[in-house]
């Protein structure tokens, strides 16, 4: 059973499919992204995969604050780029330099000879063959865009270009950021979830990874009390191009990622790593497909979920070998640490193999701090916080080390050690 | 010469899972000393160390532990650490992830912070683990490695004599630290202790083998049996153990009905 879209949300995707003059290249898209809602609905607990999630209240809240979205003001709000010094600028003022090798525009002002390339990646399908409803709703309501492409052949590991994308009080923001990795290229990407105290935001995020380039790509939401955020993440490998995706969910109130990732090249690799903090009374849903669709193609996913209080967490890590990708190598890992019983973590590795000559494999583990390994720190003189502490950043260890470079990597633990302070303190 | 008691436990009672291990345990320690406690296998020997360094999950029903005029019952294990006692596991706890050199910076500055001093400073800190590394044959590569991460056994129990070399306890209580040491690094693992040798500070060495002691010349060898001390000597009635077992002195404490039967 899906929930019908009801009319606030199709009048409000009627009236947006030709209020902004620079977008109508999109109408025929958003079209068929109106008929795919009205057929499908928005996600409904009733839905196996909203099983755990249920989205009630925050399409109530989005439902609210559809009338007369400010256009004209949301966008340039939407998505900034933080610069070195740490100022962030709009890219829609274009009065900055960008690395070289990284063009970045709203799409607004999207040349026409890019549209085409940013069309096919807005019209990304998921596993089942169709744009997920998310991104059809994100892709009829929204005002703006971002389209960033990497030429980039610099070699080593470059600084990571950082985008904050910003929901807003006032109904779901509709965010889009679409990326191309040119062959050959690489990028180092860092984006970040930002916004007030009950920030709404619909997030989609559509990278294709042109044949041998590489990705680097960190994902942090770290938003603050009470915000919710619906994610959809698609990424497509073309032949050996090469991914290392690390996500991170520290805040939040109702969180729901959706991180698909597609190997549709020979050759091409994936390293996944996530870990998600959830405490008080926070829920943060993390859902990821990795599907197999060519031969030699190899994926390793390591998910690390951490709970406290009456915080909930669910993994559900898919992976799928498509007829024809013979020797795929693949390994799906979900580890779940429980710091308290009030806590829940829900997890589950699912596994669709249609095709012989692969090696796969999938664990999940849920427990709690190895009291032997506790004891044994208290006894060299740590106290129990600092104890547990050492404990948890040691869990989460693996995580923090994909990312690159090794300054950003220490500023995110940095980070993780001052989150996991304040929710040592709010236990104690 | 008045002898300064360290560590005093006087009728110390304690039960496992309603089981009753340690059945009345006393026992002196002085600065200075050197003690080796041996017994035979399951007569509490373990018990008594973890009991002293604050595990959970034993229930003491009598007796008391004093621990430089402190209840060192009542305190929590890192408080004991922070006021001097060291215990070297007689099975090590790997603990994937955490460095030795962040397990040690963290324990010397929580000792510090405990005595109200500043954060031990950064080269000061890596000269000290640096040298007792060397004086403990341990590759600096160990340093980084997480704690007794995939160490060999060996080299876990080397590690413990690391950190205690590190860490300069006042009381030591070393489990097996000899067991599963091949030759020469038991003499390394005795050297580290008798380096640390000294009039303010004292061991208590529970070993199986009398040849830990040729190396770390204890100034008492006791026998723990059926949860209690039941004989005490000096150093040649480890050799008398060596070679003619428990048997005997446990018939014979029995016969005192010193132990259950
Ligand atoms: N958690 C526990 N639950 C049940 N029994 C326990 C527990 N811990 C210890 N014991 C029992 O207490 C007794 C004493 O154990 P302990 O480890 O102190 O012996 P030990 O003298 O150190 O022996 P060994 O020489 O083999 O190391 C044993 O019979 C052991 O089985
Ligand atoms: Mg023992």
């Amino acid at each position: 059973m899906n929930t019908v879209l009801s009319p606030a949300w199709r009048d409000a995707c009627q009236r947006n499919r030709d209020a902004i003059p620079q977008l109508t290249w999109l109408t025929g898209l958003r079209d068929s992204a109106l008929s795919l809602l009205s057929s499908r609905g928005l996600p409904d607990s009733g839905q196996e995969d909203w099983r755990y999630t249920n989205l009630a209240d925050y399409l109530q809240r989005g439902a609210a604050g559809l009338i007369d979205p400010d256009h004209a003001n949301d966008s340039a709000a939407q998505l900034q780029l933080i610069l070195d010094d740490g100022r962030a600028v709009s890219p829609v003022a274009g009065a900055h330099a960008l690395p070289a090798g990284i063009e970045l525009y709203s799409l607004r002002e999207l040349g026409s000879e890019l549209r085409d390339h940013a069309a096919s990646l807005l019209a990304g399908k998921d596993r089942e063959g169709e744009p997920p409803a998310l991104a059809a709703l994100n892709l009829a309501l929204l005002s703006d865009g971002w389209y960033l492409r990497s030429t980039s052949t610099a070699t080593g590991t470059p600084p990571a270009l950082h985008l904050r994308l910003a929901g807003s009080r006032a109904g779901i923001a509709q965010l889009r950021l679409l990326v191309d990795v040119a062959p050959g290229s690489r990028l180092n990407l860092r984006i970040e979830h930002q916004g007030p105290a009950g920030t709404l935001a619909n997030a989609v995020t559509q990278i294709r990874c042109g044949a041998g380039s590489h990705l680097d790509l960190l994902r942090i939401q770290d938003l603050p009390a009470d915000s919710l955020l619906t994610e959809t993440t698609q990424i497509e490998l073309d032949a050996d191009a090469t991914l290392a995706a690390t996500s991170l969910d520290f805040g939040g109130q109702l969180v729901r990622q959706d991180l698909s990732i597609a190997l549709s090249g020979p050759g091409a690799k994936a390293n996944i790593h996530g870990a998600f903090l959830v405490d008080g009374r926070r829920h943060v849903d993390n859902h990821t497909t990795v599907e197999h669709r060519a031969p030699d193609t190899s994926s390793r996913e390591i998910f690390h979920g951490l709970a406290a209080g009456h915080g909930r967490g669910v993994f559900n890590g898919r992976i799928i070998v498509r007829p024809g990708a013979v020797r795929t190598a693949s390994a799906l890992n979900s580890r779940n640490l429980l710091l308290e019983k009030t806590a829940e973590i829900d997890t589950k590795p699912e596994l669709e193999i249609y095709t012989d000559d692969v090696r796969c494999s999938h664990g999940a583990t849920t427990g709690q701090l190895d009291a032997n390994a506790l004891f044994y720190l208290r006894s060299r003189g740590l106290g129990p916080a600092e104890a547990r502490q050492a404990l948890i950043t040691a869990f989460l260890h693996a995580t923090l080390a994909q990312i690159v470079p090794e300054d950003l990597s220490m500023q995110v633990a940095a980070r993780l050690q001052a989150r996991l302070a304040a929710m040592s303190k709010a236990a104690s | 010469m008045q002898a300064t008691p360290l560590l005093t436990i006087k009728d110390l009672r304690v039960t496992v899972a309603g089981r009753e291990i340690l059945t009345g345990m006393n026992l002196v320690v002085n600065a200075g000393e050197v003690h080796a406690i041996m017994g035979p296998n399951g007569s509490g020997k373990s018990t008594l160390a973890h009991v002293l360094a604050g595990r959970e999950g034993y229930t003491i029903t009598a007796g008391s532990a004093i621990f430089r005029d402190q209840d060192l019952l009542a305190m929590a294990p890192e408080e004991r650490a922070r006021a001097g006692l060291f215990l070297g596991f007689q099975y090590p706890v790997e603990v994937p992830g955490v460095s030795n050199v962040y397990l040690l910076r963290a324990a010397l500055n929580a000792r510090r912070k405990a005595r109200g001093e500043a954060e031990i400073d950064t080269a000061q800190f890596l000269r000290l683990v640096r040298e007792k590394a060397k004086l403990m044959q341990l590759n600096e590569s160990f340093l980084n490695r997480g704690v007794n991460e995939g160490f060999s056994g060996g080299e876990k129990k080397r590690n413990e004599i690391f950190q205690m070399a590190v860490l300069e306890p006042v009381l030591g209580i070393l489990d097996e630290t000899d067991s599963g040491l091949d030759i020469d690094a038991l003499k390394v693992v005795a050297n580290g202790v008798n380096s640390q040798r000294g009039p303010d500070r004292a061991f208590v060495l529970v070993t199986h083998y009398q040849r830990l002691l040729d190396y770390i010349q204890p100034d008492f060898v006791h026998v723990l049996a059926g949860g209690r001390i039941i004989r005490t000597g000096d150093k040649s009635l480890a050799l008398e153990l060596e070679a003619q077992g428990y048997d005997q002195t446990v018939a014979a404490a029995r016969n005192q009905s010193q132990i259950a039967r």
